[in-house]
């Protein structure tokens, strides 16, 4: 009977000498770990269609992009485009909220100013499949829009977007986006409404560098003849986007590039531009 | 208390062999129980206005990392931190979620928890550690130095961490402050134009803990 209490007395004492060392039993983790956001492509917008992706809600977004107007094919003595002159824009973006931004952009043809707004309305998976899916709306104001025969102008433009992005896989994003528009033709006797959709992918080759393509179906009218397609390559960093992009489509802003273009696309119509982003904290 | 009372009665105690059986058993019993323990547990509050910031000063820019969520708990050997305290069975454990560091832009976040830190393979950096040395700096503050191994990334390094600590009602109050370099942790540099971040990272604690709530 006396080893008996030894024996229990060494196997509940034991535990009593290692208790420095053992995890107490009372502490225990009481939350799960912060869950990582979805990510389908990484910019808030492609070259030119606009992603589901948005900013945190308090940053702001500088960009500066350009297309060259002299395609590839004018040679050296253009520089291959470079040598201008350029369509350019400039614009500022504001997250309001997680899932929301406003953006105010402006370019210099036909003084196109933009004032749109993008919600995030759903990210999730399906499967195992990210899914991600943002709707957008606008409206511009066109300080060069042209003079109609009866003497008045028809400077404003609307529209809206929906963008549907999935990943697939590791490294594959794909996007559709189907467009409305309002007055696209500034200078058309009556406003007219078109449709377009928009086919946006971009493989990230790495952490930092992707390349993407995108293609926008539109209808066909006078001076926006041809469907437009851009492709090029992505560099991200902490707070930028650099984008060099290679077009049959000069027009920067919505409302211009959905209706279309009247470039082919033949390589001898092809235009070199590119995009700024730059977040910002104030 | 009550399964000790229980297995105490049930015992013949009309023999001394069964007297000193219960005395060790019941002693084992008491000496295992949350009552019968000498030293206190504290647990990091949660609730409290914890900060956990990392600061990355590169030629050009200078990035700081914040979150609020850090957890764990500090094993004393006594009720109370004191000049000369016992160290001999203390334990220091501190967790800090990364996926919740906030450098204030949406894609750098998404570069470190994607990138470097890995989260989704490495949720947390740990340091478990023991105490090594309480040192009373005046008041009731103490500057104490914990001993033990930093896990990030999955790697894990020996370090030493200092802290000041001083009372905050019931419990205490710590700040802890140490450097560690990326390098040693298989976290990848970046070294593309525009993304600053120095090999060499401050680490700042600042963190809260109270008594354990009893059982």
């Amino acid at each position: 009977m006396l080893r008996r209490g030894l024996l229990l007395t060494a196997l509940f004492l034991a535990p009593l000498g290692a208790q420095g060392q053992d995890r107490p039993v009372r502490w225990q983790r009481t939350a799960d770990a912060t869950e990582v956001p979805i990510t389908v492509f990484h910019s808030p917008q492609s070259a030119n269609l606009p992603t589901a992706e948005t900013m945190l809600q308090g940053e702001w977004q500088f960009e500066i992009s350009h297309r060259f107007l002299p395609p590839f094919s004018a040679g050296s003595d253009a520089l291959w485009g470079l040598d201008g002159p350029v369509y350019n824009r400039l614009g500022m973006a504001f997250a309001f909220h997680d899932r929301g931004m406003l953006t105010l952009q402006r370019t210099n043809l036909a003084d196109n100013l933009d004032l749109n707004v993008k919600v995030r309305v759903f990210e999730g998976e399906q499967g195992s499949t990210p899914v991600m899916v943002a709707l957008v709306g606008g409206a511009a104001w066109n300080g060069d829009a042209p003079i109609l025969l009866d003497g008045s102008t028809r400077a404003w433009q609307y529209y809206g977007q929906l963008t549907a992005n999935v990943m697939l896989g590791e490294r594959f994003a794909l996007g559709v986006v189907p467009s409305f528009l309002w007055n696209p033709r500034l200078d058309a006797a009556e406003a007219q409404n078109t449709l377009s959709v928009g086919i946006l992918g971009q493989f990230y080759l790495s952490q930092h560098v992707s390349v993407l393509g995108e293609w926008n179906i539109s209808e066909e009218r006078i001076g926006q003849e041809y469907d437009t397609g851009t492709f090029g390559i992505e560099l991200e960093t902490g707070g930028h986007f650099f984008k060099i992009v290679t077009s049959n489509s000069v027009r920067l802003n919505p409302t211009q590039f959905l209706a279309g273009t009247p470039f082919s696309f033949n390589t001898d119509e092809w235009r070199l531009g590119f995009n700024v982003t730059r977040l910002l904290q104030f | 208390m009550a399964l000790t009372s229980y297995m105490v009665m049930k015992l013949d105690l009309s023999s001394l062999e069964n007297w000193i059986s219960t005395g060790f058993l019941a002693l084992g019993l008491f000496a295992c129980s949350p009552a019968g323990a000498a030293g206190q547990e504290y647990h990091v509050d949660r609730d409290a206005d914890n900060d956990v910031r990392f600061t990355s000063r590169a030629p050009i820019e200078e990035v700081v990392g914040v979150t609020d969520r850090i957890d764990g708990y500090v094993l004393l050997d006594g009720p109370r931190l004191e000049e000369g305290s016992a160290i001999e069975r203390t334990q220091l454990y501190l967790e800090v979620d990364l996926a919740s560091l906030d450098t204030g832009l949406g894609l750098r976040n998404r570069h470190m928890r994607d990138n470097y830190l890995e989260v989704e393979e490495f949720p947390y950096a740990f340091y478990d550690a023991a105490i090594e040395r309480i040192e009373p700096v005046g008041g009731d503050s103490f500057r104490v130095t914990a001993r033990g191994v930093l896990t990030i990334h999955g790697v894990e390094r020996e370090r030493d961490l200092s802290c000041d600590v001083s009372e905050r009602g019931e419990g205490y109050r710590a700040e802890c402050t140490f450097t560690l370099l990326l390098s040693d942790f298989d976290i990848e540099i970046p070294n593309l134009m525009f993304l600053k971040l120095a090999n060499e990272v401050l680490l700042e604690l600042d963190f809260v803990v109270r008594p354990a709530p009893d059982l």
